[in-house]
């Protein structure tokens, strides 16, 4: 059988996703509350970041408006991981109580066929959140504006997403061995509020975990450079997309490694 | 007639950890390369021909799922062959996937969120049918079941009844040559029960479609399988039809009788005086299981009038699940 093109994938999620929205807008009240809390959330992080540079006017020679660029960067760039692909905080029940085994016998990609399964609409807040953030500061550090900047920002936006989907699923996956794996999940997530810090603030240490270890710091910091920092662009900001496509590969591989070897509970 | 499905002395084995007992034992798990081999499934053959209905039994823990998840490709078998619709599932997922149908009893496959017949629509798209076998499945559908209802109702708002109706029918929807049943009517009442398996029924006639069915109920063994096959402790006990089953065990029928009296202390007495047959006592019914390669049960019951007063009575054939029930108890002989 040949393999499914990508516009065949596309097609069903937007399926799924379509029926999906509509059967979440019936339940108007959730819908709402989850929603008025998704704007309390992001409205309480800014003000404890607001907060903060009440007291310290810089932070390592990060001014406000640099902050609040990186904090509404990372902000969109956690958007997708929160959208697309919130189905992995679930993926340790479904693999606990057997329930996964029912994703095994459908002819299309498992991976894609487990994560369709949800789509969080919280994540449009936080995206929208984030690119008025980011506007505002864009604005007021006087960036200016080029079709290339922009075409700068898509590009190292989408490769900071992967990089926090691909700690995410690699996080996730971890239930495919560990009995009780919930830290896993929840220590990346923890970690994900790092993100939105220059990784210089932190001590040598840290800063060589977060860049090659748990590479958080390519979640904000290294790709926003390209634009906060045009004239002093690390080597590993320009690396970023590449670093991202080759970890969320891997984790990809990971994920499907653990599935492909899971075989379910007595039935 | 071709084999849908080709199964040649597969063996699987899982390892397993010794486990220790205790806090300190489980510290010693950790480090432990202690570990022994559990032989789930142990050289099973069989084939099964295209449009067959095929009982597949055990009691719990006999390797069942196992057999099933190397059928559909999740488990590879340790040694052995399979060959499902000509391919080795567990090389060939994908395409696996697309000739089979499964439904699992109690664990629904649909999208939990929305209405039935979106998920159809979905399905109809993962799978590639066409617009028109489409139609035509949903016309079989209505003729065979009341889907109206169904169809537009989200399938967390079903009852267990309808969700069971409604997986088995997105099962069927890609004409799937094998679809594998993992006890269908589990926690169904009554009518519902007798509706599954007139759908199913009806599904494998009209299409022809091979069902592999798992149940510990036998009344879906009854109505729908003609072969049975049996395994026990990962070995094959029995593959044949159904009918054979019965006179498997020479031919047994159960002598039910109401006595004035203590039931129990009759019931010993009785068990005393025929000691080749089986006795029982409930319900202020005694019943005589009578091999009647032995003696008739018009003779153990004119026996029985010489000493007791029989109040009234019952006779009995003896039902598949009993002959079952001998078999995992028993083993064959």
């Amino acid at each position: 059988m040949k393999r499914k093109s990508l516009g065949f994938y596309f097609r069903i999620y937007r399926k799924i996703l379509a029926q999906d929205l509509k059967s979440k807008m019936s339940y108007r009240a959730d819908f709402i509350i989850s929603t008025i809390g998704m704007i309390f959330t992001n409205v309480a992080g800014f003000i404890s970041f607001w907060i903060l540079f009440q007291n310290f006017p810089s932070i390592n020679g990060w001014g406000y408006y640099e902050m609040l660029f990186l904090y509404g960067f990372s902000l969109i760039a956690l958007t997708p991981v929160q959208c697309f692909f919130d189905n992995n905080w679930n993926l340790r029940m479904r693999v606990y109580s057997g329930d996964f085994i029912k994703y095994c016998f459908r002819p299309i990609n498992l991976f894609f066929y487990f994560q369709s399964e949800v789509f969080d609409i919280k994540g449009i807040g936080q995206f929208l959140f984030g690119l008025g953030t980011l506007i505002y500061s864009w604005n007021m550090l006087g960036l200016g504006f080029s079709a290339l900047m922009l075409l700068k920002m898509i590009v190292f936006l989408i490769s900071a997403s992967l990089v926090m989907i691909a700690l995410q699923n690699a996080a996730a996956s971890a239930c495919f061995w560990m009995q009780n794996s919930f830290f896993v999940l929840d220590f990346i997530n923890k970690m994900k509020d790092y993100a939105k810090y220059p990784v210089t603030i932190f001590s040598s240490i840290f800063r060589f975990i977060f860049t090659f270890v748990i590479p958080i710091a390519f979640i904000a910091y290294y790709p926003s450079l390209v634009i906060l920092r045009p004239d002093e662009v690390p080597l590993l900001s320009w690396l970023s997309p590449i670093v991202a496509l080759v970890f969320f590969f891997l984790s990809y591989k990971l994920w499907m490694f653990g599935a492909m070897k899971y075989n379910g509970t007595g039935a | 007639m071709s084999n849908i499905i080709e199964i040649k002395n597969i063996t699987k084995e899982f390892k397993v950890l010794n486990r220790r007992e205790g806090l300190k034992g489980s510290l010693k798990d950790l480090f432990s390369r202690d570990y022994k081999i559990v032989r789930a499934v142990d050289n099973i053959s069989m084939n099964i021909t295209q449009g067959e209905i095929v009982g597949y039994l055990g009691p719990n823990g006999a390797g069942k799922s196992t057999t099933i998840k190397m059928m559909t490709g999740i488990l590879e078998p340790t040694s052995g062959e399979i060959l499902v619709d000509g391919c080795i599932p567990y090389k060939n997922r994908t395409r696996n996937a697309q000739n089979i149908g499964v439904v699992f009893g109690q664990r629904t496959q649909l999208w939990w969120a929305l209405p039935l017949v979106e998920s159809f629509k979905i399905l109809k798209d993962i799978y590639g049918v066409t617009d028109k076998d489409y139609k035509d499945m949903l016309e079989l559908y209505q003729s065979l079941v009341d889907i109206e209802p169904l169809l537009h109702k989200p399938v967390r708002q079903m009852s267990l009844g309808q969700r069971t109706l409604s997986d088995i029918l997105a099962a069927f929807l890609h004409n799937p040559k094998i679809v594998f049943l993992d006890e269908p009517t589990i926690g169904l009442d009554v009518s519902m029960k007798a509706k599954i398996r007139t759908l199913i029924h009806a599904l494998n006639k009209e299409k022809n479609t091979t069902v592999i069915l798992t149940t510990h109920d036998m009344g879906d063994v009854d109505a729908l399988c003609r072969r049975i096959v049996i395994i026990d402790k990962g070995k094959m006990l029995y593959d044949n039809d159904i009918e054979h089953l019965k006179g498997f065990f020479g031919y047994y029928r159960t002598l039910k009788i109401r006595v004035s009296g203590s039931l129990s202390e009759t019931a010993e007495k009785i068990a005393a005086e025929f000691p080749e047959f089986s006795v029982s006592a409930n319900d202020e019914w005694i019943s005589v299981l009578v091999d009647e390669a032995k003696s008739t049960v018009m003779d153990v019951l004119s026996q029985l009038q010489k000493t007791y007063k029989i109040r009234d009575m019952q006779l009995e054939e003896i039902s598949t699940e009993e002959v079952i029930k001998k078999i995992y108890e028993e083993g064959v002989k």
